[in-house]
């Protein structure tokens, strides 16, 4: 057995809203080896956001332990977090996030800046070159393509070399051609030995990883390999059959983010 | 390195709204504008009065009529000083080197048919020795014609050029029109070229006898002023001086004790306090406009941060999920204001200058001196501002929930 990366045992993430608790997470137990590609995936509600606030050590769970690299985070301090959150956990985010009016080598080069690295830009520019992108090093996000900007997002999740790579819903703000190449990345980072957290609601992108965790109501409905089985099984049933459609921001409708058993073909 | 990352990340954000950016600095910008205007105006001034004390020598005194009172009103000058108080001056109070008696009027002065504005100095001949100011032709005035109230004339250079260019002019006769109708004076003497003795530019002025101006000119009984001069510039001299001035004027001038003098008595230094005690009171006045308009920039820049934080949430969040701390959020933010600041007090800097330049160019009298000390303070005073003023937004900024700051639209 591989060594863990994440080890999440009891975890438990309460809102107080007015008078009712909300239990966004209900005591989940998940491991996660190093060098996995793993997809966590469920409806709107489900509880994969929180989980990934939490595996991003963006938020503190009310109970249970979470231990990152055999050490456990979920009692650490805002500093201890954000220690980690920088040399730990790279983020790529729906909407790329990147920093306006800023190049791109710039903007891959935040982390390294945030942990007092003194030599950035060589680095920045071999994370650049990682996602084919060295070229345009000095092209600000409004003079790059969605797809490129996605990949300026990765080479500055990759760039400070993290135990985890976090994406959340990578492509969902892409179309599917776009999405596809920004896929063929996350495999090549995979191939490379980098471990991969994919948060997606979308069926298509999640069966692309080599491991799926389905959610539901704060706990985990089911976590599998994919095979064949799991691909037939959830090609024939609708991943969200009871609930509303997720909202999803920015140009990906909704009925684009419904139809991911329309799609199985691309599979 | 870390700290010049932060500038340099500041002035890009600042440079995506340059003109809000400027909008909201504009209490700094004119505030500073304020202070170093003010500052330059008073420096100049400052350097000015000296400069023109510095002409009189710093061992002058200066005996003026006292100041006539009704009820405590001041009703007009008292024609107290007496002629011969100058010679008394003079001759019983040990500590004083050398008084003369002066009378002043401006007057019209005539060669033919070329005339000229000139003042009337009206003295003895010891004017020319306690301002070491030298004759170049001919003579300055003497004992002899004091007493014989001599219708002779000592000429400043300039008057003498506007009359006569480049003719000689020793042994000719002048006009000088006089409350008493116009007279003539024959020219004895030249004086060198000298510029400002105090406040007078004394090149275009012309001096006679005091006794001659005083019966022939004016129609004056007592003279305006008698300027002295102490033994040396030693405090102590000049104090016994006074001293000895006051006294011999109270008992010539017969002022019974308890009653107040009906004369002045003031040495150079003094003039030198008062001035600089009444720069102060102005100077109080110019800081705190000029403080008012700080504390007013300061109000803008904390709007324009807060009005960042709020537009830059999930850019702040996004640093925080790239491992930013809460102090690295705190700083970024604080930098940025005073940077704003510092730059608005920049503006006002040159905006201060412009002002100073433009009030010299259009007044004519007002001196200006913008130092560099002025420009320093304002520049600190600005910054000082924007980071007191950046305290609140960038705290608020580094209390972001992560997570609410990513979610933000």
């Amino acid at each position: 057995m591989r060594r863990l990366v994440i080890r999440i045992r009891g975890l438990t993430k309460h809102y107080v809203m007015g008078d009712t608790v909300v239990r966004a997470l209900d005591g989940v137990d998940v491991d996660v080896e190093e060098g996995e590609f793993l997809a966590i995936t469920g409806p709107s509600g489900s509880g994969k956001s929180t989980m990934m606030h939490l595996i991003g050590c963006l938020d503190r769970p009310t109970s249970g332990t979470y231990e990152l690299d055999g050490v456990d985070v979920s009692r650490m301090d805002d500093g201890q977090l954000a220690a980690t959150r920088n040399s730990k956990i790279g983020f790529v985010f729906q909407t790329f996030n990147l920093i306006q009016r800023t190049s791109a080598v710039d903007n891959v080069a935040v982390p390294l800046f945030y942990a007092r690295r003194t030599r950035v830009r060589e680095p920045a520019m071999k994370a650049l070159a990682r996602v084919g992108l060295a070229a345009r090093c000095d092209h600000t996000p409004s003079e790059l393509s969605g797809g490129e900007r996605q990949r300026v997002a990765i080479a500055r999740a990759i760039v400070n070399e993290p135990r985890i790579l976090l994406a959340d819903e990578p492509t969902g703000n892409l179309d599917s051609k776009t999405g596809r190449q920004i896929m063929d990345i996350f495999h090549d980072l995979h191939r490379s030995g980098v471990t991969i957290i994919l948060v997606t609601h979308e069926m298509s992108v999640a069966l692309q990883a080599r491991r799926i965790v389905r959610m539901r109501d704060g706990r985990i409905l089911d976590d599998r390999p994919v095979d064949d089985a799991l691909r037939d099984e959830l090609m024939t049933t609708s991943l969200v059959p009871d609930s509303p459609p997720e909202p999803s921001p920015g140009p990906t409708s909704e009925g684009v983010a419904r139809i991911p058993v329309a799609r199985p073909v691309r599979v | 390195m870390f700290f010049l990352r932060i500038v340099l990340m500041a002035l890009r954000s600042l440079r995506i709204h340059p003109l809000r950016t400027v909008l909201a600095t504009l209490g700094v910008i004119i505030g500073v504008a304020a202070v170093v205007s003010a500052m330059s105006i008073l420096e100049g001034t400052r350097s000015e009065v000296e400069g023109r004390f510095a002409t009189l020598g710093s061992n002058k005194l200066f005996v003026f009529p006292g100041i006539q009172r009704d009820r405590g009103r001041a009703v007009g000058n008292v024609n107290t000083l007496k002629l011969d108080d100058a010679d008394e001056i003079a001759r019983a109070c040990p500590s004083v080197a050398s008084a003369s008696p002066q009378v002043t009027s401006a007057s019209l002065v005539k060669f033919l048919s070329k005339n000229t504005q000139a003042s009337v100095l009206g003295t003895s001949e010891t004017y020319a020795d306690i301002n070491h100011y030298q004759v170049a032709e001919g003579r300055f005035i003497t004992r002899d014609d004091i007493v014989g109230e001599d219708s002779v004339v000592v000429l400043g250079w300039r008057v003498k050029r506007d009359l006569f260019g480049g003719r000689p002019a020793l042994g000719e006769v002048i006009k000088i029109s006089g409350l008493l109708g116009s007279r003539g004076f024959r020219v004895i003497g030249v004086m060198e070229k000298k510029g400002n003795i105090g406040w007078t530019d004394v090149d275009r002025q012309v001096v006679v006898p005091v006794t001659t101006a005083m019966k022939k000119l004016y129609g004056l009984d007592a003279v305006s002023m008698i300027l002295c001069e102490s033994k040396s510039a030693e405090n102590a001299d000049i104090e016994a001086a006074k001293s000895e001035i006051k006294k011999l004027l109270r008992q010539r001038h017969r002022v019974r004790p308890g009653q107040q003098d009906d004369f002045q008595v003031q040495a150079q230094g003094e003039f030198l306090k008062q001035f600089s005690q009444m720069q102060n009171i102005f100077a109080v006045v110019l800081y705190s406009i000029a403080g008012i308009s700080l504390v007013v920039g300061g109000i803008g820049i904390m709007n324009i941060m807060l009005v960042a934080v709020t537009e830059r949430t999930r850019e702040i969040g996004v640093r925080m999920a790239m491992g930013a701390r809460r102090a690295d959020v705190l700083r970024q933010f604080l930098i940025e204001a005073g940077i704003v600041s510092f730059l608005g007090g920049g503006l006002g800097v040159l905006l201060g200058w412009g002002m100073a330049q433009m009030l010299e160019q259009t007044t004519r009298i007002l001196n200006t001196s913008t130092t560099t000390q002025a420009i320093s303070w304002a520049l600190s005073m600005a910054t000082i501002t924007g980071l007191v003023s950046g305290i609140y937004p960038a705290y608020k900024a580094s209390k972001l929930d992560p997570v609410e700051a990513l979610r933000y639209e």
